[in-house]
């Protein structure tokens, strides 16, 4: 029984894939704003989780990338008229420049510095925007799409994030790449005298991380329309996707999906209390750390024994 | 015959502590030296140096002609250098084919498919076949010890530097573990072996070389060298301190 579920997992999978895409046309707006932010958050977070789940890179500073792919797309649409799917893609590219500047002072740091180093460059590029007349200082950026786009396109667009996040992870734990990071995850130190190359891996994942990041972001600034330094480089951006990862399941690629979702309904059931809600998720989070410290699907993956997108060799 | 490895006048210190002391010696191609020396001779350090663990304070190695003392553990490894832990450190969530083939694809730049041929000869010539499996976390001391040689050897090594790896093991596992060490030698395998039991040494090694506090004491035949006054008197002067 447990072995026919597995089997058939990848219909399963593309089944869910082609429901999810179908999604605009059943006419129902809520659920489609509903599975856009679903798919971005997911993007999001499972790029944390890649980076803190499996490279041991504790990032606090996913800000930085957010905001770096909402500007882009905000300037690129404003000042310059470029086509706003290629605004994405250059905020995916210019957030992973950022990131490889930012890994010339950070790289050199570990565990809780390293941390530290990511967030102060969070709070350096927020202080920069806002004086910046470039950027329109703190009031912030109108993001103008060309040619004028639908709520269908961003939709469409936010599931090719979502689902391609979780490909690529996947992708990666399969390749050389994911091999060494497993075994650098069990002992950085042996890991290097067996050959894998850790600094350079965790140098790919962190860039990977930070242009998926700024090309989510982008596409979510497209639907929010208006982008401000003080929102756009808060560190709550890094608090939810920890959020999201923990509850759901770090180091797990199933996890960052059932945590996107346990979020997104929250966050939107208990929009009306707002002053609350990031109270109460705290709470759920501290209440499942304590029960299950392995989250929903690490805990699930242990009593059951099998993952649906398991990295494994055999 | 050639050297495949020479090590001139290396010194690691920690702290007042000339862990390594000054050490010059060589590596012949294809032998077995074995190294002995009391606890805390120096030892592990001294593979720790050779890997790129550490950095040597003074002194250089060359190994196949190349000064290698200031590479990543990661290029040494890839040059051909494999270790084992003298207290073994497999990667224990993954299973006993995934540490090896971790060892194949970086250390060996094998293509992983190609990587799994590999793995497969090792499993047999380890004896973990059955195992491959099982979380390495969960294996009893002998299969990480043998563990631990199998995963040097996926790296595809010139020279491979063994540590204590009979070391804890009853008589009759540590004959197994010898069985296989071996036959790596009979491969062609240039081996660096620390072991404990002299009489292993002995038998074992083609050459024998005597540290103690980090110097070198004397180095050459086996028997020679143990009988040595110097190597007595480095042995009871440690071992009485
Ligand atoms: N990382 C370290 N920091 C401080 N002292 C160390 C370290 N590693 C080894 N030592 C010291 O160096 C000496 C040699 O240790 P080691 O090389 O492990 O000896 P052996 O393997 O010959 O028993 C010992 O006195 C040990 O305490
Ligand atoms: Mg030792």
């Amino acid at each position: 029984m447990k072995k026919a579920i597995y089997n058939s997992r990848w219909y399963v999978l593309a089944a869910l894939v082609l429901i999810l895409g179908i999604v605009p046309l059943m006419g129902d707006q809520y659920l489609l704003f509903f599975c856009m932010l679903f798919f971005l958050y997911l993007a999001l977070a499972q790029m944390w989780n890649l980076l803190a789940g499996y490279s041991g890179l504790i990032s606090l500073g996913q800000q930085s990338f957010v905001g770096m792919g909402g500007y882009v797309v905000a300037v690129m649409s404003n000042y310059y008229g470029v086509y706003i799917w290629l605004g994405v893609l250059l905020g995916g590219v210019f957030s992973a420049l950022l990131g490889l500047f930012m890994s010339l002072f950070i790289f050199r740091m570990k565990g809780v510095y390293f941390a530290i180093g990511t967030w102060i460059f969070s709070e350096a590029l927020l202080i920069w925007f806002s004086n910046w007349e470039y950027t329109k200082y703190g009031m912030g950026l109108f993001i103008k799409p060309n040619p004028n786009i639908s709520m269908t396109e961003i939709y469409y667009a936010s599931l090719i994030v979502g689902v391609g996040s979780v490909a690529l992870v996947y992708g990666i734990l399969r390749s050389k790449l994911g091999l060494g990071l497993m075994a650098m995850r069990d002992d950085e130190a042996v890991s290097e005298t067996m050959g894998v190359e850790v600094f350079r891996s965790k140098l790919y994942c962190f860039l990977i991380g930070a242009f998926v990041t700024g090309s989510t972001a982008g596409i979510l600034y497209i639907f929010q329309v208006f982008i401000q330094p003080y929102k756009a480089f808060a560190i709550d951006w890094t608090v939810k996707l920890v959020f999201i990862v923990i509850i759901g399941g770090i180091g797990t690629l199933e996890g960052p999906i059932v945590g996107a979702f346990v979020f997104v309904l929250l966050s939107q059931t208990l929009a009306e209390y707002f002053s609350v809600s990031m109270l109460i998720l705290g709470a759920i989070a501290i209440l499942v750390i304590l029960i299950a410290p392995k989250g929903i699907m690490g805990t699930l993956q242990e009593k059951l024994g099998f993952e649906i997108l398991s990295p494994r060799r055999k | 015959m050639v050297d495949i490895l020479a090590v001139n006048l290396l010194t690691k210190t920690f702290g007042r502590l000339r862990a390594v002391d000054s050490l010059t010696f060589e590596v012949r191609e294809g032998e077995i030296l074995g190294v002995m020396g009391p606890n805390g001779a120096g030892k592990t350090t001294l593979f720790n140096l050779l890997t790129g663990v550490y950095k040597p304070d003074e002194g250089d190695i060359q190994y196949q002609g190349k000064d290698i003392s200031h590479e990543s553990p990661a290029k040494r490894c890839r040059r051909g250098i494999g270790r084992t832990y003298q207290i073994p450190r497999p990667f224990d969530k993954l299973t006993v084919f995934e540490n090896l083939l971790v060892g194949a694809v970086h250390g060996g730049g094998l293509s992983e498919k190609r990587a799994r041929g590999k793995v497969q000869d090792i499993l047999n010539l380890i004896g973990l076949m059955s195992k491959t499996d099982h979380f390495a976390g969960s294996l009893p001391l002998l299969d990480r010890k043998t563990l631990e040689l199998g995963r040097a050897l996926a790296t595809q090594p010139t020279l491979i530097l063994l540590d204590e790896i009979a070391g804890g093991l009853t008589e009759k596992e540590a004959t197994k573990v010898l069985g296989i060490v071996r036959k790596i030698s009979e491969q062609g395998i240039t081996i660096v072996w620390i072991e404990h039991l002299l009489m292993m040494m002995a038998e074992g090694a083609d050459r024998l070389l005597a540290i103690s506090e980090g110097r070198w004491l004397q180095c050459g035949d086996p028997k020679e060298v143990m009988n040595s006054t110097e190597v007595l008197d480095g042995y009871l002067g440690a071992e009485e301190e």
